[in-house]
């Protein structure tokens, strides 16, 4: 059921692109067993089996369940739980108060949005969690369940009517939180607004009068008007790079990090074909050790022929110790030019792609500084740090630019401008890629353009008498030549903005290439660091967007807090919800112990004279059933890492549809088997 | 469906508490065979801890029978459309604390699904029917005297005009007025052709209004059969008669047939109902080692 999910995401996705929203993926990608789908689909199979009278009674019966969802929440709402949002709100503004002090507008923003936001959902899970784990157990206690238990009702709407009231209890409280929040919001942006309106007036004064060369800030102009809490929806890019980063060596040199999703890219064009030609790359990096480790370092390398991506070949290579490998692709010609002695005929498939991926979790390849020595054409091969590793003469590609992409969450990357001392190495270029689909909803201007935000930081390096001056290069991937060429004076740390025309946004990928015209500058650039706004989204929508998930995660504990508690007292079902709540919480770590070898990883001594001793064989045993144990466990457990109500509202962003959509079902899904589970312990319970 | 001139019939019915050891199980109810036909009062008797609730709870599917099955309305005990037709008082007066009179008779409404006018209505006659003080009827259930408390409860059991009433203890906690009204109120649910299965500690009043009665003792029947027939003396007759002058009364026994007074009543003589149940109780509890 999660993998069918899983499959439908995508498509319901593409779906929310259709309607004309642009979609986002969830912020954490979720990883589902086979076993988990198989468990699921038996308990509901069961359920279905053995519930199928009453099920068939829902029709009328929802409305009985309903009648004991009120009465759920009238118990509630009489144990005061109209005071828990009034708590909620005190503690959450004296903490506000208490860590703001000094925080720039944005940031005051984001810190309330966190506090309320993170507190609402902790609040009422507990609050919500402890009250599903006690209803039916307070009720047997009283014996109420004796009374209504004679009325026409079954188990299932029982069970139905707790969850439904209580989840409604849950949805009210949600609703005055909502409201709580909404109100400080708006004050907080009113003040924000004036704050702004009076910067930029000031700013404004000083620049028509003192002829700084400064102008006003638009961003403060834009916050003065629209204030913080609309969601400002960008499109952005995913960024890549070309060169060299880590300055830290001498030359600078790149670092691809094992086991993550960063990709090393090479392109080659075709090469003239010749007779004798032998297709062999010489990978050689530089390994770094972050973790003490035995394993082999290898790495994932594909082999994609660019007019047709279907064409790959793919290997895994082991390094040597000097972290070099040789590979020679089978059945080159399927990829590579080459001429035909005897009918003089030349076979040309044109250029071909290498993406080098390294598995090893805690390795980064050195790849150098990237650079070739000029003029070597002779055969085909990858040989990257000219400086560290030995010369292969005649062995090296032309215009092999290695790039590395998917850094993605790893922060700011540099990219270096001309540099004043060695003319002939070539300024680093940023390159951001904003897919076809994103590309819906930019606002096109009266003239034809469309606005780019961009944000980066100047690093002036020696240089700091110039301005800095970048140089824009956009084109869409359909029509390649067709390229505008710009050059913008950067507004540092704020936003400076650009306008391309909108025949840029046609048929295929936005491209934008950015890099600093001025020598010695420095660029610190991010995905996000080069934006396309779109039209804003209301506050209240995202705000009741992001409540909606925190509503999913609720609904979900109290599901199990009264499952648990159909077949144990209140104190044990507490504890078993808590649990489930911490399992659920845990599912990544645990994904994330067996991709990397489970609890081996902490055993990584390669000469362990333990090993052939029987009791320490014995509890490496020990230690592995417990490891799957965990995992079986685990994988019983809904992943409740998924609900972030944060992600978007936070940083101003409206949450698309579909991740509110997806998480309803998904809450759904999960929500079946676990009541499943509870009618079957309760449907031959004596209730008095 | 055609079982249904009988109310209720169990075969073989048993109940054993559970226990974790042998010694702590408790069989309640062993092999209870009982029948009720429609339209009858039936009186549950028997000294405390004889079975008598754990008989209603079995007829309600509240729980579970160890063995023996038994038939509500022709349907298995704890059939959910059944339970429509039922009505049921509890021992004690089971309620939500928090919710005052209306709304507790409101929440019982909604589960017969009844729409907001009905639910008005019955909400509203029920309470007048049990006499619920007007006054009190806005406060929670919590804050209500025993007696109140027994009265909603009462109303509870009524609000879907059920054709089978189970009652257990209906007077407990009630005023000698509240008692009254109680018998009342049987007899006139028996005269709307209604059933009634009572079970009661107050023998007069179940003399007075039942048609047949059982007598449990230690989960097992005793004595069972008509009120009438039960409580006749085989061997006595009795003459009663009105406007009698002293003279007559010195005759009487001797030429009672030969005299012409008036509204003269001949029978067997009967015992109380109390006398007879006591009787049977002294008899079995001295019967038993103890
Ligand atoms: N939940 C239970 N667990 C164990 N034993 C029980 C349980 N409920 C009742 N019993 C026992 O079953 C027997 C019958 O109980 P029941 O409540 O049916 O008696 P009763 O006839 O209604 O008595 P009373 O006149 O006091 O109401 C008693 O001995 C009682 O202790
Ligand atoms: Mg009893």
């Amino acid at each position: 059921m999660f993998g069918l999910l899983q499959q439908l995401g995508p498509k319901l996705a593409g779906a929310g692109i259709a309607l004309g929203t642009v979609y986002h993926p969830p912020s954490q990608h979720h990883y589902v067993s086979l076993f988990t789908d198989v468990v699921m689909v038996l308990l509901i199979l069961a359920f279905v089996l053995t519930a199928f009278r009453d099920i068939a009674r829902l029709g009328s019966g929802l409305s009985r369940a309903w009648a004991i969802g009120r009465v759920t929440i009238a118990e509630a709402w009489n144990a005061r739980m109209w005071a828990v949002p009034l708590v909620w709100f005190a503690v959450c503004v004296l903490l506000g108060v208490l860590i703001v002090r000094g925080y720039e507008p944005s940031g005051v923003v984001r810190v309330y949005m966190t506090i309320f936001l993170r507190a609402q959902a902790l609040i009422l899970l507990v609050y919500l969690g402890i009250l599903a784990c006690v209803t039916l157990p307070r009720e047997r206690e009283r014996h109420t369940l004796v009374t209504t238990g004679s009325k026409p009702i079954s188990r299932l709407e029982l069970l139905l009517g707790k969850v439904i009231g209580l989840s409604a209890a849950g949805a009210i409280m949600l609703l005055i939180m909502m409201i709580l929040t909404w109100g400080y919001m708006n004050v907080l942006d009113l003040k924000i607004r004036h704050d702004a309106q009076v910067l930029y007036a000031m700013q404004k004064n000083s620049y028509d009068k003192v002829q700084r060369r400064m102008p006003p800030d638009t961003g403060v102009k834009y916050l003065s008007r629209h204030g913080m809490l609309q969601a400002q929806n960008f499109v952005s890019g995913n960024l890549s790079i070309a060169g060299y980063v880590n300055y830290l060596t001498n030359p600078p040199s790149r670092l691809l990090k094992g086991g993550s999703s960063e990709i090393l890219y090479f392109e080659f064009p075709s090469l003239p074909a010749t007779e004798y030609y032998r297709p062999m790359f010489n990978f050689e990096f530089g390994v770094v050790h972050a973790l003490p480790s035995t394993k082999p370092v290898t790495i994932d390398v594909t082999l994609v022929q660019r007019s047709n991506p279907m064409n790959t070949q793919e290997a895994t290579l082991t390094l040597n110790a000097q972290g070099q490998v040789f590979w020679m692709p089978k059945n080159p010609t399927a990829f590579f030019s080459y001429g035909n002695p005897q009918t003089g005929q030349i076979y040309n498939p044109g250029p071909v792609v290498v993406k080098v991926t390294c598995p090893n979790f805690g390795v980064y390849l050195d790849i150098g500084n990237g650079l070739r020595p000029p003029n070597e054409t002779s055969c085909m091969a990858v040989s990257l740090d000219t400086n560290r590793t030995p010369h292969h003469s005649g062995m090296v590609a032309p215009r092999a630019n290695p790039v590395i992409t998917g850094f993605k969450n790893n922060g700011k990357q540099e990219i270096v401008g001309p540099s004043i001392r060695h003319p002939q190495i070539k300024p680093e270029v940023a390159s951001w890629d904003f897919p076809k689909v994103d590309q819906q909803q930019i606002p096109i201007g009266p003239h034809g353009n469309f606005t780019v935000h961009m944000v980066i930081s100047v690093d002036k390096q020696s240089n700091e008498a110039r301005a800095p001056v970048a140089q824009i290069v956009a084109y869409n991937t359909s029509t390649p030549r067709d390229r505008t060429v710009q050059s913008v004076y950067v507004n540092e740390k704020r936003i400076t903005t650009i306008k391309l025309p909108s025949t840029l946004l046609e048929a295929g990928d936005l491209i934008i290439n950015l890099r600093s015209e001025v020598p010695g500058h420095w660029f610190k650039v991010k995905d996000n660091s080069m934006i396309i706004m779109q039209p804003p989204s209301s506050f209240v929508w995202n705000l009741f967007k992001s409540e909606a998930i925190i509503l999913c995660e609720i609904v979900l504990i109290i599901s199990i807090g009264v499952t648990a508690s159909t077949a144990l007292g209140w104190p044990v079902a507490m504890l078993t919800a808590m649990v489930a709540y911490i399992l659920g919480n845990l599912f990544h770590f645990v994904q994330s112990l067996f991709q990397s070898g489970g609890l081996e990883l902490f055993d990584y001594v390669q000469d362990n004279r333990m090993k052939h001793v029987w009791y320490y064989q014995i509890g490496s045993f020990l230690t592995n059933v417990m490891v799957h144990i965990l995992w079986v466990t685990v994988h019983l457990m809904p992943d409740f890492t998924r609900y972030d109500p944060l992600y978007f509202i936070v940083r101003s962003k409206d949450m698309p549809f579909e991740i509110v959509f997806l998480d309803i079902i998904w809450t759904l899904v999960c929500i079946l088997p676990t009541l499943a589970i509870g009618y079957l312990l309760l449907r031959k319970q004596e209730l008095a | 469906m055609v079982a249904d001139s009988q109310a209720i019939q169990t075969r073989q019915l048993s109940k054993v508490y559970p226990g974790f050891f042998k010694s702590q199980q408790v069989p309640a109810l062993t092999e209870l065979n009982l029948r009720v036909d429609q339209g009858q009062i039936f009186g549950l008797l028997g000294p405390n801890g004889s079975g008598k609730t754990t008989t209603i709870k079995l007829l309600l599917g509240l729980i579970n029978p160890t063995s023996g099955d038994a038939l509500v309305m022709g349907q298995p005990a704890g059939d959910q459309e059944t339970r429509r037709r039922i009505g049921y008082l509890p021992e004690e007066s089971y309620l939500y604390r928090f919710l005052n009179a209306r709304q507790t008779l409101d929440f019982y409404a909604r589960l017969f699904n009844m729409n907001r006018a009905q639910r008005r209505r019955a909400v509203d006659y029920y309470l007048d029917f049990v006499g619920l003080d007007p006054s009190v009827r806005g406060r929670r259930i919590g804050t209500y005297s025993k007696g109140q408390t027994r009265r909603v409860a009462l109303a509870q059991a009524l609000l879907n005009n059920p054709d089978l009433i189970i009652m257990d203890e209906p007077t407990s906690g009630l005023d000698p007025v509240g008692m009254l009204e109680i018998k009342n109120m049987i007899m006139r649910l028996k005269e709307a052709g209604k059933t009634v299965l009572l079970s009661s500690h107050q023998l007069a009043d179940v003399e007075d209004v039942c048609d047949r009665l059982v007598i449990l003792y230690r989960g097992r029947i005793e004595l069972e059969g008509a009120l009438r027939d039960l409580l006749e003396k085989k061997d006595v007759f009795q003459l009663s008669a009105r406007n009698v002058s002293e003279a007559l009364q010195a005759k009487l026994t001797q030429i009672a047939e030969q005299e012409g007074a008036v509204e003269i009543l001949t029978g067997r003589a009967r015992v109380r109902l109390e006398d007879l149940f006591k009787e049977l109780v002294a008899r079995k509890r001295s019967g038993e080692p103890r």
